[in-house]
């Protein structure tokens, strides 16, 4: 589903991804920890198309080259970012934003638009599985949200916008147990055959929620070490220092 | 610019007190002219040079009242009292939905044919230092004189029908509104503009409010069809105690208006609130001026003016606050946000604060700049283009203002109007 060859990422000169690969198949959970400023947001913007990183390399999405795909062609496409800040943007409409965005990733994949009323009743029953409070909805878009609301509301994006590949950018962080049980669930409702998560996180506890098929851990904008969901274990155990130093 | 006052005098004469104002008023407008930027309140819209520019020969309207209107143009589908004028001319009334005898409507020409009404007025024709009020003062031949008694609230709002046809064509009409709303009663007023064949005029008009203990006057100025016209308005109010005047401001239509609101706060807890949004684009220029006056203690204003500017479009929002020595406890509120979203596109904005008093609560802020990149790209994340994404974000900036409005029924017809044309601007 997803191939990076040779990604080479730069801000304002300084090289943050360098030389980075990583495969992901479809139905398969990745998990990326590394400390600070190790590369993993880059690695999230780049994929999801945000502007003023020079890059090099090559990302093929579902056999496309991603790099040339504009950023909503992206979204329509199946890609989801999950941000690790989500933007507050006043006097839009929840609800509307939502039905909006699902409506153009609907219409991309020649399936029919949702009527208003539709899209409240898919709203009604995605946010009752993920017991979220639909209230939020109806408020403007993550304008004086709390944290947990921000990153509840980003998952409640994806379970209804489906994507195909989903970048989880440090949706854990800040988050008490109970709002964490809702991000898992929403993954792991959404998890099958086809779709791929790609979880980018400083803590192994999600992955306790979230069992990875593969677990990466990036220093200094590369993968120094791939294993199993038990290296996320041994990285909460040792730290990045000691697993780096076992290389 | 050669206005023919001898002629218009001639014509227009009713009884010698009136033709003095007149005359002297004509005068004062001669010695000084249009006003130019040089003004310091005409700093950002120098209506001299766009008088020149843009109108060959400016004449006065002295036209015979032609009553015959285009009705086609009468909102449908909404429960309203009317006012309609042409032209400036006060042409009828409708108060279908209220209790007529709590409500006195005359021509402002009727009061000029009758000295004892007009002696009731007269006050209001003093001189001013604004050669538009002046030139109003010497030309204004009618406009409307409203008296709501006292204890009445009105069941349904209040639309003012301002229509122009192409007998005003390079004319420029003078009006005047007087509206006073009695003890503890209240009215719901829109202004409503409509134009004809696209033709080109001035209107200037003067406003002058009295809002009385316990009323409460809500105005909703709806200038929304895009039009080659030019506008001056000076809104003059004096509220009295426990009084509420709120204003809405949607000024989206034409190619020029200026925009003056004068309010008194003359009583203990009197309260003024002006919101507003500008969507300008083409070469249209629009300015609101505002100017609440705390003279009493415990009154409280506000002001919150939004604005997008595309193309070669300018904004101004001058906005001050006076508060006298003895208004302690004002409670004053102002700001100005601006999205400025092309190069050739300007915004100016000039807060004034003026405060003697020392038990009070004022503050004001202004910004102005772009779309916030991360907001666009937060968007174009989720499937949607850059131009859905700009226009979202414009549509939700200028949409938290509307959502201020307090009248349900005209909160939607606002922002029906409202969306009507964001959706046919470019972003």
């Amino acid at each position: 589903m997803l191939n990076i060859d040779n990604l080479s990422a730069s801000i304002e000169g300084k090289k943050i991804l360098k030389n980075f690969d990583l495969k992901i198949k479809p139905g398969e959970v990745h998990a990326i920890m590394g400390p600070n400023g190790s590369g993993k947001s880059t690695l999230a913007n780049v994929l999801s198309g945000r502007k003023g990183y020079e890059i090099q390399g090559k990302v093929s999405y579902e056999g496309n080259d991603l790099l040339e795909i504009p950023i909503e062609e992206r979204a329509q496409k199946g890609i989801f970012l999950a941000f690790q800040y989500p933007i507050e943007i006043p006097g839009v409409n929840t609800n509307n934003f939502l039905k909006t965005s699902l409506n153009a990733i609907r219409k991309y994949r020649g399936l029919k638009e949702l009527d208003s009323l539709d899209f409240l009743k898919l709203v009604k029953e995605k946010s009752k599985s993920l017991k979220i409070d639909e209230k939020i909805l109806s408020r403007q878009l993550n304008v004086g949200f709390s944290g947990g609301e921000k990153k509840k509301n980003e998952i409640l994006q994806m379970t209804i916008l489906e994507p195909k590949l989903t970048i989880l950018d440090e949706t854990d962080s800040g988050l008490d147990i109970d709002a964490l049980r809702i991000v898992s669930d929403g993954v792991n409702a959404l998890r099958d055959k086809k779709r791929s998560f790609l979880i980018i996180t400083h803590y192994q506890r999600l992955l306790d929620y979230i069992k990875p098929d593969f677990v990466h851990v990036l220093v200094n904008g590369n993968i120094i070490k791939t294993g199993s969901g038990d290296l996320a274990q041994q990285l909460e155990k040792d730290g990045y220092e000691g697993v780096s130093a076992q290389k | 610019m050669n206005f023919n006052f001898e002629e218009f005098q001639k014509s227009n004469f009713c009884f010698k007190e009136l033709d003095n104002i007149r005359k002297k008023s004509f005068q004062n407008f001669e010695a000084r002219g249009f006003p130019t930027k040089k003004q310091e309140h005409w700093k950002y819209t120098d209506l001299k040079n766009i008088v020149n520019n843009n109108f060959k020969n400016l004449q006065i309207f002295n036209d015979s009242k032609n009553l015959q209107y285009n009705n086609e143009l009468l909102i449908k589908n909404y429960e309203h009292n009317k006012i309609i004028l042409l032209n400036g001319n006060f042409i009828e009334s409708d108060f279908n939905f209220e209790d007529e005898k709590k409500i006195k409507i005359k021509s402002l020409k009727s009061t000029f044919e009758n000295k004892k009404d007009f002696d009731k007025i007269k006050d209001y024709f003093n001189d001013d230092q604004n050669s538009m009020i002046s030139l109003n003062h010497a030309f204004a031949t009618d406009g409307i004189i409203l008296d709501i008694d006292d204890n009445y609230l009105f069941n349904k709002p209040l639309i003012v029908y301002n229509f122009f046809d192409k007998n005003a064509e390079s004319k420029i009409i003078n009006n005047k509104f007087f509206i006073s709303i009695g003890e503890a009663s209240n009215l719901c007023l829109v202004d409503f503009y409509r134009c004809e064949d696209n033709i080109k005029y001035f209107n200037n008009t003067i406003h002058n409010y009295t809002i009385k203990k316990n009323a409460i006057l809500k105005k909703f100025s709806i200038n929304d069809s895009l039009n080659n016209s030019y506008n001056y308005n000076s809104v003059k109010v004096k509220s009295y105690a426990n009084s509420v005047f709120e204003v809405f401001l949607l000024s989206l239509g034409p190619n020029l208006i200026k925009n003056e609101i004068h309010c008194s706060l003359l009583e203990n807890f009197s309260s003024c609130f002006i919101n507003g949004i500008m969507l300008l684009n083409g070469i249209q220029h629009h300015e609101l001026k505002t100017n609440v006056n705390h003279e009493y203690e415990n009154c409280k204003s506000s002001q919150i003016i939004k604005s997008v500017l595309l193309d070669e479009s300018k904004g101004t929002y001058q906005g001050k606050i006076y508060v006298d020595k003895s208004a302690q406890k004002t409670n004053g509120y102002q700001l100005s946000k601006a999205l400025v979203l092309s190069d050739n596109s300007a915004f100016n904005s000039k807060p004034e604060l003026e405060i003697y008093a020392d038990d009070v609560k004022c503050s004001h802020g202004s910004t102005s700049g772009n779309i916030d990149e991360n907001s666009i790209f937060y968007l174009m994340s989720r499937g949607l283009t850059r131009n859905l994404a700009n226009k979202m974000i414009v549509k939700g900036f200028l949409d938290e203002v509307i959502e201020t409005i307090t009248d349900p029924t005209i909160k939607k017809f606002i922002s029906e109007i409202f969306n009507e044309r964001i959706n046919k601007i470019n972003l």
